[in-house]
């Protein structure tokens, strides 16, 4: 068997739903393949978080039936239904019956908007790439601020947190990984790990205190980012031992 | 009351004592002359065309890369014990040797490797512990990546891309900085030293957070600016052709003129 016909069974093979021949052929080079196993550990792995996610989720006894159910009552509720067009007010009392004035007003400021989003376009687009990772201690463009208050765009906190939770869980993973692995290191690989991960962990810290104290520190937040994911790659190459 | 002296069958057996004294140290010459001999030796040589690509993924143990005039790849290994098992792979122009899944679950001693390759080959070198040293490479690429501990050592290296990463270590870098290029560089806690000739052109973005110590040398000018309190230079040097990133988290940067 080679390497994508077991990749392309790993699926089923996890779940149970393969013959028994084939899943003795399955395991047969899973004992033999390290990089068939890798992906077999991760994509069981992922099964798990996606069941145990589901645990959370209401599950209604029969949701065939109940949407069934649902599905009736809106078809026939329809026909019933008198379209109410709500009492108009303001500017739009007469529908789009606008006076000359307010039209030229109204194409007035649409071009300046348009305007507007253009020249900021622009400048986002030809700034040299350079000065992205000078951005340091910079506030975010205005274009941006309308964005995140709108809520079309995440602040940076938010987007922050997001990202720390994603690597965490991945750091979480590999720690486990690594924690069954460590019993057939040597003396050497265990203190060169520990005191590397110790660096890491020391940069972490530096880092986090700097963004309690200053948020909008983009130097630190990219700095930090960098070693999580130094950290995820150490535990992560160590694991594979 | 008959009381036996201490070591008694010892005074009273001088010979046989000695019997045993030369008995023991033969033993330990048969050990130690196993221990000895547990040190293996791995040899191989592939033939190789101008754009070979070597790509090696140690465990621990030293590293050294050297280009040559020849057109063939010469690996050469001591394995210390317990040794592991070494199975070089020839796929699609690379030659692939990878320890880490050719052992993995067992415990092995150091591999120190001495490789030699043609002068134009892409070089691809991976260990977890150990110092990697590359020289007189002028391919495409060349990688030198440690996950944990070693200094990593590029000497008259011209290639297109060019990326060291290390954690705890130093890394040294001499060689030419091609149009176009790209070259990378990054460190947990070390000292990063380059030394490029004055005619380089490049776009730098060098970041030493915790120690704030980056030094430009004869590469310091107007283009160049120091943000974030001093912990990051961005600029440009000469027009700019290529791009050179260098982060040492908890260590210094150090630009020297070749």
């Amino acid at each position: 068997m080679t390497c994508g016909d077991c990749q392309e069974l790993l699926s089923r093979f996890i779940d149970g739903d393969l013959e028994q021949e084939r899943s003795s052929i399955v395991i047969e080079h899973l004992a033999a393949c390290a990089e068939c196993t890798v992906m077999c550990d991760d994509l069981s792995a992922i099964l798990v978080q996606c069941r145990e996610n589901e645990v959370g989720e209401e599950i209604p006894p029969n949701p065939a039936a109940l949407w069934r159910r649902i599905n009736n009552l809106i078809e026939s509720e329809l026909p019933a239904e008198i379209p109410v067009e709500p009492e108009r007010k303001g500017l739009f009392a007469r529908g789009w019956n606008l006076t000359f004035s307010q039209a030229g007003a109204a194409v007035i400021a649409i071009a300046l908007i348009s305007s507007l989003l253009t020249i900021v376009g622009i400048r986002n687009y030809f700034a040299p790439p350079g000065d992205d990772l000078s951005k340091s201690n910079e506030p975010p463009s205005v274009f941006t601020r309308v964005l995140r208050k709108v809520g079309l765009a995440e602040t940076p906190l938010q987007a922050r947190e997001r990202r720390y939770k994603e690597q965490e869980a991945a750091i979480d993973y590999w720690n486990k990984r690594v924690q069954t692995r460590r019993a057939s290191w040597n003396a050497r690989m265990s203190e060169a790990f520990d005191r590397n991960l110790f660096e890491i962990d020391q940069a972490v810290n530096d880092y986090t205190m700097i963004l309690q104290n200053d948020p909008d520190d983009q130097l630190s937040e990219e700095m930090l980012d960098s070693a999580l994911n130094e950290k995820m790659n150490l535990l992560r190459q160590f694991s594979e031992l | 009351m008959f009381s036996r002296p201490k070591f008694g069958w010892i005074a009273s057996h001088p010979g046989k004592t000695a019997i045993l004294v030369c008995l023991n140290t033969v033993l330990f010459l048969v050990f130690s002359a196993t221990e000895i001999s547990a040190q293996k030796r791995f040899s191989r040589t592939f033939p190789a065309g101008q754009n070979i690509r070597l790509q090696l993924i140690n465990r621990s143990g030293t590293v050294t890369v050297e280009g040559w005039d020849r057109q063939e790849v010469s690996v050469t290994a001591s394995l210390e014990a317990p040794t592991a098992v070494i199975t070089p792979q020839t796929i699609d122009g690379t030659i692939l040797i990878n320890l880490v899944r050719d052992n993995q679950g067992r415990e092995v001693g150091n591999v120190n490797f001495n490789i030699r390759v043609p002068v134009t080959s892409s070089v691809d070198i991976e260990t977890l512990i150990g110092n990697l040293t590359v020289s007189n490479v002028r391919g495409g690429l060349v990688r030198a990546h440690i996950s944990s501990e070693g200094d990593i050592e590029l000497t008259n290296i011209a290639a297109f891309q060019v990326t060291a990463q290390n954690g705890i270590g130093d890394i040294f870098f001499d060689g030419e900085m091609l149009s176009g290029g790209n070259y990378r560089f990054a460190s947990l806690r070390g000292n990063i030293n380059l030394r490029i000739p004055f005619t380089s052109s490049f776009k730098l973005v060098a970041t030493a957070p915790s120690t704030r110590n980056i030094s430009l040398g004869s590469f310091s000018n107007g283009g160049m600016n120091y943000l974030g309190d001093g912990r990051r230079v961005v600029g440009k040097f000469g027009d700019g052709n290529s791009t050179l990133s260098v982060t040492n988290q908890r260590g210094s940067i150090s630009f020297i003129r070749r």
